[in-house]
């Protein structure tokens, strides 16, 4: 008899332990950080201080987990009821879809928020991290604004003193930068490199960000309508499809083993403020580049606006005291913490008049090519706040592809199935 | 204290129907019964489970983390207008039809050779196996960077040889077939095993009667080599075409379903339907619908491949 009931009666004190429910609310704040090195430094010292002055009620920080991607990583923990109080790397086309969930926070509802927000961002800024329900869920963390990186030696040995700012200046130095060296008849010299894969957020490096820069700073959307289907889009694929057609980008997808700007392969690249460090560190002797803003149209006149590749604070809804999380929140972005933020990470706070503020001068001082992105940073857009934007971009992706990489569509009727395949999705 | 009251009271209430159960095996049975319940478990968990959860969703709209919306017939009704579907559908026969063949060819030449008396038979035959073993993603990496257009070793060899530069994985039309070689060159190994495992079995008295009658190579291997190996043909077919079906991570690494969703296969869209838009529910429908046309084409293999052994 003992024998029959020792394993049932095992398993079920087991389970009943397991499944006890008896805890307390913890009394201290989970931070999940980006898990590269920069960014748990960074993390790391914020925390020590916050634990330093609020030992009643401490942050326990941690990088994310190991995961393919932050968002499945992110997206497994919510659905695991297992969610941190505070991260700090989500991507904001994710922010409408936990909203829609109810598990974010609406950080509008604690009462300074404006005034913590509106001393931090740009009235651009706040109007564009809100919700289409009014709310705002999220805080724009940092951006790293995408601009053109180019060989600047090379460039110059060819006869051209500047960066090409237009669709023709850049066409002009195509023609000369593209060339076939060794005379075997292939071309060893490209004027610049697209990636031409088909995963939906490819497009944020090279449609959306010439889209934004030709448009003035359009988004995809505007007031939840798809406004995308504009003259400006259909530059933007006209002008590239020429630089394939033409021969002046690669066929090909981009390969990891080499780095074909640093090989001097190409002459251009469209890429954010993280190429600065791998430059220095794997640049041949000799190598000169520098950044300048995305090529517009001809006729483009005002700001030159780019893609802005922001990550945001979010507060989930967790059995924390939300007020206390809020503090720390806002010790997060406090002028201090987004001073280490570009210190330790080289990433760009999103913080207005940055340039201006002395905190901040210094740094930019020593380190230009930074400030040139910190001066591109004052015109960036992020994305569109909609549950559906990665469906959105997939049909743009699909379309780019047809059009841009292998001229199977003309632009007008690719940009204008992209928007009609979009309106579908948000029905 | 009254929640934990009632946790005791339903913990021995749970414990007498425990014992009314176990008490109605006998000692035997329940060796038996602990015997098979790590089975029972992992049936449990990752079959039983996963299948009756599946059947749930083809029914529902659901994000993963939003509530279940009830669509009743939608996703399948969806299914009819998506034409990528159809064309991740036409993409898998399309490789079917490149990896089958040259798959089967390919290792039934080898097992030959194999299954005859030469110098370092033992090593050929772990030479060719060893794909196997090496991890999918791996192997996909080495072979992205061979197809490489401008940089790759195969254009390089091409080049030297005076042919021109082919864009193995950026053309629509030749980017399926690329997959198709480097999965069989990935797979043959097994499939080599298989046939030699075969070849073995036919009898040497057959070969020897035909040799007395004067057979040619040909003949034999027509006449003799085929029929006996029937069941082993039956298996490979069957085994490749499950495998061929199950093309995922060839296009996922190598080309995202490009160029032109050319390499767009139908587990790859699934994939993509359920874990980058969270359309768990239509991905659902979409991996049932596929699972009973995979059930269709298997059964109609056997069917005609099948044949009566010869006496």
């Amino acid at each position: 008899m003992k024998n029959t009931l020792f394993l049932p009666t095992t398993f079920l004190l087991l389970f009943a332990a397991c499944t006890s429910d008896t805890r307390e609310a913890p009394q201290s704040i989970t931070y999940w950080s980006a898990n590269n090195q920069y960014e748990i430094d960074l993390a790391k010292v914020v925390v020590a201080e916050w634990n330093q002055q609020h030992p009643d009620f401490p942050v326990q920080h941690q990088p994310i987990p190991e995961g393919q991607s932050s968002e499945e990583v992110i997206l497994a923990a919510v659905v695991g009821k297992n969610a941190p109080d505070v991260y700090s790397n989500m991507w904001p086309g994710d922010v409408q879809l936990y909203a829609r969930a109810r598990v974010l926070m609406p950080l509008n509802q604690f009462a300074d928020f404006d005034s913590v927000m509106q001393a931090r961002n740009s009235a651009e800024t706040l109007r564009e991290a809100r919700s289409l329900d009014g709310n705002t869920y999220q805080i724009a963390w940092k951006t790293n604004p995408i601009m053109m990186i180019y060989n600047s030696k090379m460039l110059r040995q060819n006869g051209f003193d500047h960066p090409p700012a237009t669709y023709s200046e850049f066409i002009e130095q195509a023609k000369v930068i593209t060339a076939d060296l060794d005379g075997d008849g292939y071309t060893d010299r490209y004027m610049s490199l697209l990636d031409i894969r088909v995963t939906w957020w490819q497009r944020f490096f090279d449609f959306y960000t010439f889209y934004i820069a030709a448009s003035g700073g359009k988004m995809l959307m505007q007031d939840g309508k798809i406004i995308f289907d504009n003259p400006s889009a259909v530059a933007v694929f006209r002008f590239l499809r020429f630089l394939f057609e033409k021969g002046y980008c690669p066929l090909e997808k981009a390969q990891g083993r080499v780095d074909a700007f640093l090989s001097e392969r190409v002459a251009t690249r469209f890429t954010g403020p993280w190429e600065i460090k791998h430059a220095e560190k794997f640049k041949p002797e000799g190598f000169e580049y520098d950044f300048a803003p995305v090529p517009v149209p001809d006729d483009f006149a005002g700001p030159r606006y780019t893609y802005g590749d922001i990550k945001s604070i979010v507060m989930f809804k967790t059995r924390q005291k939300s007020q206390k999380v809020w503090q720390f929140v806002k010790f997060l972005i406090s002028q201090k913490n987004d001073y280490r933020l570009l210190e330790l990470t080289t990433q760009l706070p999103v913080r207005k008049n940055i340039l201006q503020d002395s905190l901040f001068q210094n740094y930019f001082v020593k380190n230009p090519a930074l400030a040139v992105f910190a001066k591109q940073a004052e015109f960036i857009r992020g994305t569109d706040l909609s549950a559906g934007l990665k469906e959105i971009f997939d049909a743009i992706s699909q379309e780019y592809e047809a059009s841009v990489v292998y001229g199977a569509k003309s632009a007008e009727e690719a940009v204008k199935d992209a928007a009609q395949r979009a309106r579908l999705i948000l029905k | 204290m009254l929640k934990q009251v009632r946790r005791t009271f339903l913990l021995i209430k749970t414990m007498k129907i425990l014992k009314i159960i176990t008490a109605k095996f006998a000692k035997n049975d329940r060796i038996g019964y602990a015997l098979v319940m790590p089975y029972i478990v992992h049936f449990c968990l990752f079959i039983a489970f996963p299948f009756g959860f599946c059947f749930v969703l083809l029914f529902h709209k659901w994000d993963i983390v939003s509530e279940m919306q009830w669509v009743g017939a939608g996703n399948f009704y969806h299914i009819f207008q998506d034409k990528l579907f159809f064309k991740a559908i036409r993409n898998t026969f399309t490789f079917l039809l490149v990896h089958i063949p040259l798959q089967i060819g390919i290792a039934l030449f080898l097992a030959e050779m194999l299954n005859q008396k030469i110098k370092f038979r033992g090593f050929f035959r772990s030479v060719y196996f060893m794909p196997v073993v090496v991890s999918g993603v791996v192997i996909t990496i080495l072979w992205d960077q061979l197809y490489a257009q401008d940089t790759g070793v195969i254009n390089m060899i091409f080049v030297q040889l005076g042919l021109p530069k082919m864009p193995w994985l950026t053309s629509p039309y030749l980017a399926m077939p690329s997959i198709a070689i480097m999965a069989t060159w990935k797979n043959v190994g097994i499939y080599v095993v298989l046939f030699l495992v075969g070849l073995q079995n036919v009898p040497k008295q057959l070969y020897e009667a035909a040799d007395l009658e004067g057979a040619s190579h040909w003949y034999k291997f027509s006449r003799i080599t085929l029929p006996m190996i029937n069941p082993t043909m039956l298996m490979v077919v069957i085994l490749s075409t499950i495998n061929g079906f199950n093309l995922f991570i060839e296009p996922y690494v190598m080309t995202g379903g490009g160029p032109m969703n050319s390499t767009l296969s139908a587990v790859l869209y699934i994939y993509n339907q359920g874990f980058y838009f969270y359309h768990m529910g239509y991905a659902a429908t979409l991996g049932f619908c596929f699972a009973a046309i995979v059930f269709l084409v298997v059964f109609l293999q056997r069917k005609l491949v099948e044949q009566k052994p010869l006496d």
